[in-house]
């Protein structure tokens, strides 16, 4: 009953490996269900013998074979070692021989884009190709198409993990590890960061949003362009407040004096869904209340309480808000 | 000789009761080392962090209850299940098997008076009490270790983690493995040359073959954590390199070193539990194990397989495939002598009549979790499905339901069956049964939909989890659930502790048990055996003709070695009596040394190198106390 | 006890005692079984910290980095050679015990610790040397560099006590069971560190070969 329900719940969630929605997650899916079908009569035949012993208690030796002593080390064969033999072969010939080489990093020349993405403590940078455009904490691809994501870290290890998609790939001081992504169909797929990284290691989600091409070139366009210019009084005297803050020297935005490389890239903050790696919904309200007291959003985040004033925080909201 | 001893016989066990009588009181127990008393400090020792440990899971879970929980702040979140996780593997499962049910029992078992070094058993316990206490004080000051049981770096070096938190889990740990290294030296010894002659290897209880094969499992596991943990803390406090892969060091250094211990260490936390099943099941179900040989060779090769497999705990740091699958083919292997031993179990139960009292409700338990646990194993050496469910809810689920359900339970049952022994008084059968439906139940839906939300995508250690991912309703389960677990560890705690002052008396043999600690009182005497037992299969309690001979050679006082604290030594393989060994007295130097060795400790943590040298020498005038006067054995 | 098998019972506390009983034993002491069980752990210390250098060497593109200068051969060599010599004083010091000769074994332990201490003298001397060169802070092969000699000359050192303790207590308290055996470990004990000294030279060497 639990398993069933459970599992039928899992069926839907948005970061459940069973609602695949890649090759590679799907082979895996298919491994878990032959998996656990196998476990299951294992456990069910196992459990069964337990019964048969409870069944029979008051007569000693087997049903049937009666007081034998080679019939149980017979027993004791079969299910220790014949058994589990011939199941572990095929296991391991499916699982680490075959389906291990879709889950294996892509290969050189395989992949139409490839896309650095990395880890900080707690947020992700997404760099599209050697430089720019970069964005942080939702990797928008193209639909259908194979992706080579580079996975490094800035700071302490972290793994990037879109169950939906494919495997994790943990991301290392002083290594370059790889691994692919492509998405059946169009979509907004959550992933986490699934190594310990610290305080808000829980607080570290992305989003992946798979489009289609079309979509995703013009997207990827717009990206390369430099931040919009703010137009309201409001909004440009969130400007000068910001470059003239602590804001300018961790952030980053594109075409201003704004060149800081602690925290995200703010070029185009309004086209992201979220704020604080997948934490809070990036609307003016809730933009307002992480500037004004970040830490009591996400205790230990790098974002320091800059002491604003509501006043304050309300031009610099209407700055980034332009940021489109 | 339990039942009626003649007064030719009791002249010779007056003369014992003299020659090996325990002194009174505190001072008693401080200077004890016998290997009952020793085994009782460290039982109660374990227990009480075993509680400790609880509690925080308790915490955790209760954390976890809903989303966005509020109950701790993310820091203290960490901390617990860094403890959690540090409790229960170094100052509970280790200590609790092989500290308590190993040091009561296995000299019982073997038929010898002591456990070949004494006092250096003695040491083992204090030097375990002081680390335990070490590490507690770092949750005590405010900030205790924070990295996780294993204590990844970067995120554990001084750069991101500054405080000395970590320093205690660093040093912490080297000094608690002292303890550990001291201890199976001990019992390795013991086992090789303490058996009472004529129990040659091939008749030696199956609880002592997983005994020795965890004991030198650590022997050799231990070392690569010990290193670990000095290259961190030679990191953190005296600035060198190792982890730091800015100056040419390798955080994947640390994961190697941990998992080459890690590893080994799960089946040094599951095989003395094989051992206590080994032991409880051919007593309730009245027949020999099926395979015997077989068995013993099993919890031998386990021992020693666990040594190839680490890499299986890192199938995502981006290893070349062929490195994973070689370790994925090993990994699988260790599954057959896991699986042998499973199915030995469960031909002995299908073939003998099993009596379904509370131990061995607590072995049924075991067997079953640890099937559910083994397969959920299994589906982990498959490399994809590992890379997808790695760091997730999944494996939560895996390892609680090996190192609780297939670890614990045992020893639950192992208390049960042995109660009666190290108190002479019965436990309650009806509250007993009770207890073990309700942890049984309580553990399996703790931990059981753990799986799912694996599946669904929960990482672990995450201090909160959304609302809107489907997690809500399957974590609130299992916190209710975690709190009827606690319930049925309360119950059996109660049971034992009633049962302790109010229960019926028993006797020596009330199991109709198969090994010698039956043929003793109940509790033991301090000398353990008036005669040196006689030994001619691995069942000597179902030899009724050994014993029978055993009580006409106490009329003789043969076998009794009364002059003086005596035990015999024997060879190693077909255990021929080799000489009469002289076991210390009382001493109060090993606590005084664990004490010179707890300062060492403490000054290398708080950063003063040459106190610390100060206390080393404190540890050599320690030891020059130790070997000075009459106390020579 | 008269029901000790073999004859006539024997007082392992008398010199005279330990004697026979050391002859007449078929398996070895508990002493001699606990020291080469805590050598199997020093000796897999050793092998983790061999096996971290390589590791680390693996991992970076030149080895010692840019600014050490590889080993010189010949001192640390010749120093290990005499030490690893000590292993005939120490054979011999163990026989000597069996046969219950004290004056022998006083001898012979305390040659072997005058080499092992003046060992232990030079290598510090040769370590004080390379810390002015470079440090095991720069870079991880510093870090392996001074952990791997310093763990190894602190086995050096503990030897050194130990031979004192043994000196002390045999002329003390004569070849009682217990100090019979302890040299019997002693030997054991530096059988192995000196083996290990070897596999030690060797890393530390291996860029310079």
């Amino acid at each position: 009953m639990i398993v069933v329900g459970g599992l039928l719940a899992s069926g839907c969630g948005r970061q459940s490996i069973i609602s695949n929605q890649s090759p590679p997650a799907h082979g895996i899916t298919v491994l878990w269900w032959w998996m656990l079908g196998v476990a299951g009569l294992v456990f069910v035949g196992s459990v069964a013998f337990l019964v048969i012993g409870y069944v029979k208690r008051h007569t000693p030796g087997l049903p049937f074979l009666g007081q034998n002593e080679l019939a149980a080390q017979g027993l004791v064969l079969l299910f220790g070692i014949g058994i589990p033999l011939g199941v572990l072969v095929a296991l391991f010939g499916v699982s680490d021989v075959y389906l291990i080489r879709q889950t294996a990093a892509p290969a050189p020349n395989t992949t139409r884009l490839t896309i650095h993405v990395i880890g900080h403590q707690w947020w992700w940078e997404v760099r599209y190709g050697d430089g720019h455009p970069v964005t942080a904490n939702e990797i928008h691809i193209p639909v259908r198409t194979r992706v080579n994501v580079v996975a490094t870290t800035a700071d302490v290890i972290h793994s990037f993990w879109v169950p939906q998609l494919n495997r994790k790939i943990d991301m290392i001081p002083g290594q370059r590890n790889r691994v692919l992504l492509y998405a059946n169909r169009s979509g907004k797929y959550r992933g986490q960061c699934s190594q310990y990284c610290g305080l808000q290691h829980a607080n570290m989600a992305m989003f992946v949003i798979a489009q289609p091409a079309p979509a995703f070139r013009s997207w990827l366009a717009h990206m390369s362009t430099p931040a919009a210019k703010p137009t309201t009084p409001q909004a440009r005297a969130g400007e000068r407040l910001f470059m003239n803050s602590q804001c300018s020297s961790c952030h980053f935005i594109g075409g201003t004096p704004a060149q800081g490389t602690v925290g995200p890239d703010l070029t185009h903050v309004k086209s992201r869904s979220t704020l604080a790696s997948g934490m809070i919904p990036n609307t003016p309200k809730w933009l307002a209340d992480w500037i004004h007291n970040p830490q009591a959003i996400k205790p230990g985040d790098r974002m320091p309480d800059l002491g604003l004033s509501w006043g304050e925080v309300h031009q610099i909201v209407a700055y980034l808000q332009e940021l489109k | 000789m339990a039942t009626v001893v003649s007064p030719r016989g009791q002249r010779y066990v007056d003369l014992l009761e003299r020659v090996w009588g325990e002194r009174k009181g505190l001072v008693g127990w401080l200077t004890t080392t016998d290997h009952k008393r020793i085994g009782i400090m460290y039982f109660f020792t374990a227990l009480a962090l075993f509680g400790a440990g609880g509690v925080e899971a308790l915490l955790i879970r209760t954390q976890l209850f809903g989303p966005n929980g509020h109950v701790l702040s993310p820091a203290a979140y960490d901390e617990i299940f860094t403890m959690h996780g540090i409790t229960m593997i170094f100052l509970f499962v280790i200590p609790m098997t092989t500290g308590a049910f190993g040091n009561y029992l296995l000299p019982l078992m073997i038929g010898a008076r002591d456990m070949a070094f004494p006092r250096m058993n003695a040491l083992s316990y204090w030097i375990y009490l002081a680390s335990g206490i070490f590490m507690y004080i770092a949750l005590a000051q405010g900030h205790a270790p924070n990295a996780g049981w294993f204590n990844y770096v970067p995120l554990a070096s001084k750069t991101y983690d500054p405080s000395n938190n970590i320093d205690f889990y660093g040093w912490g740990l080297i000094f608690n493995g002292i303890s550990s290294t001291a201890a199976v030296i001990n019992f390795i010894v013991t086992i090789f040359k303490l058996r009472a002659p004529g129990m040659s290897l091939n008749r030696m209880p199956l609880f002592c073959y997983a005994f020795l094969a965890v004991s030198f499992a650590l022997l050799f596991a231990l070392p690569s954590l010990s290193v670990a943990c000095l290259f961190l803390e030679l990191d953190r406090q005296f600035g060198f390199q190792f982890y730091n892969a800015a100056h040419g060091g390798a955080p994947l250094l640390w994961q190697n070193l941990f998992w080459i211990f890690g590893h080994p260490e799960v089946y040094i936390i599951i095989l003395p539990a094989f051992g206590i099943a080994t032991a409880i099941i051919p007593t309730f179900t009245h027949r020999k194990m099926v395979f015997f040989p077989l068995v013993a060779l099993a919890e031998i090769l386990v021992a020693f397989l666990g040594f190839g497999v680490w890499v299986h705990h890192m199938f995502t740091v981006g290893y070349a495939t062929v490195t994973t699958v070689y370790f994925a083919a090993a990994s699988l292997i260790i599954v057959i002598p896991s699986a042998i031993q499973l199915f030995a179990w469960i031909a002995t139960i299908m073939t003998g009549t099993p009596e379904f009292k509370t131990p061995m409700l607590f072995i049924i338990g075991f067997i079953v979790f640890f099937i559910i646990g083994g397969l959920s194993g299994v589906t982990l050496a498959a490399i994809p499905f590992d890379q997808q469910v790695h760091d997730s809810y999944y494996v939560i689920a895996h390892f609680h339901f090996v190192i609780f359900g297939a670890a614990v339970f045992p020893i639950l049952g192992g208390m049960y069956f042995w109660f009666p022994k190290v108190t002479g008084r019965m436990y309650n059968e009806t509250v007993g049964k009770v207890s073990f439906w309700t942890t049984f139940v309580g553990t399996f839906v703790t931990f059981f939909p753990m799986h799912i939300l694996g599946l669904m995508g929960m990482i672990r250690r995450n201090y909160t989890y959304p609302a809107g991912l489907g997690f809500s309703t399957l974590n609130a389960v299992e916190t209710v659930a975690a709190f009827v677990l606690a319930g049925g560890l309360v119950s059996i705690v109660l049971n034992l502790l009633i049962s302790y002052f109010k229960g019926p008396m028993c006797g020596s043999d009330p199991w109709e048990g198969d090994t010698l600690e039956w043929s003793t009182s109940s509790p033991p005497p301090p000398y353990n055996y008036a005669v040196i037992p006689t030994v001619t299969s691995p069942y000597p309690m179902w030899d009724k003709a050994d014993r029978e001979l055993d009580n006409r050679r106490l009329e003789r006082g043969e076998g009794v070695f009364a002059l003086g604290h005596r035990t015999p030594g024997s060879t190693v393989q077909d255990a021929e009596f080799d000489e009469l060994l002289k076991m210390p007295p009382h001493s109060i130097w090993p606590p005084v040394t664990a004490m010179a060795l707890a300062g060492v400790f403490t000054m290398l943590l708080l950063g003063h190198l040459f106190i610390a040298v100060g206390f080393a020498a404190a540890i050599a005038l320690a030891l020059l106390g130790w070997h000075h006067r009459g106390s020579e054995p | 006890m008269s029901a000790v098998p073999g004859g006539a019972p024997i007082e392992p506390e008398t010199p005279a005692g330990a004697v026979r009983l050391a002859q007449r034993r078929q398996a070895l002491p508990n002493g001699w079984w606990a020291m080469a069980l805590f050598l199997c752990s020093e000796v897999t210390i050793f092998g983790t910290l061999i096996a971290t250098y390589f590791y680390l060497q693996f991992g970076v593109h030149q080895w010692p980095p840019a600014g050490i200068a590889p080993e010189k051969v010949t001192d640390p060599s010749i120093a290990t050679g005499a030490l690893v010599l000590t292993a005939l004083p120490m054979w011999f010091a163990a026989r000597a015990a069996r046969m219950g000769s004290k004056r022998t074994v006083l001898g012979l332990v305390a040659l072997a610790l005058i080499v092992q201490a003046g060992y232990f003298g030079v290598q510090i001397a040769l370590m004080s040397h390379d810390l002015q060169h470079f440090s095991p802070r720069g870079t991880a092969y510093g870090s392996i560099y001074y952990t791997l000699l310093g763990a190894h000359h602190a086995h050096v050192l503990l030897g050194c006590l130990l031979d004192m303790a043994v000196l002390w207590f045999v002329a003390s308290k004569g070849l009682t069971n217990y100090w019979l055996t302890a040299t019997r470990a002693l030997a054991l004990y530096w059988y192995v560190i000196n083996g290990l000294a070897v596999l030690v030279l060797l890393t530390q060497l291996s860029p310079s070969l």
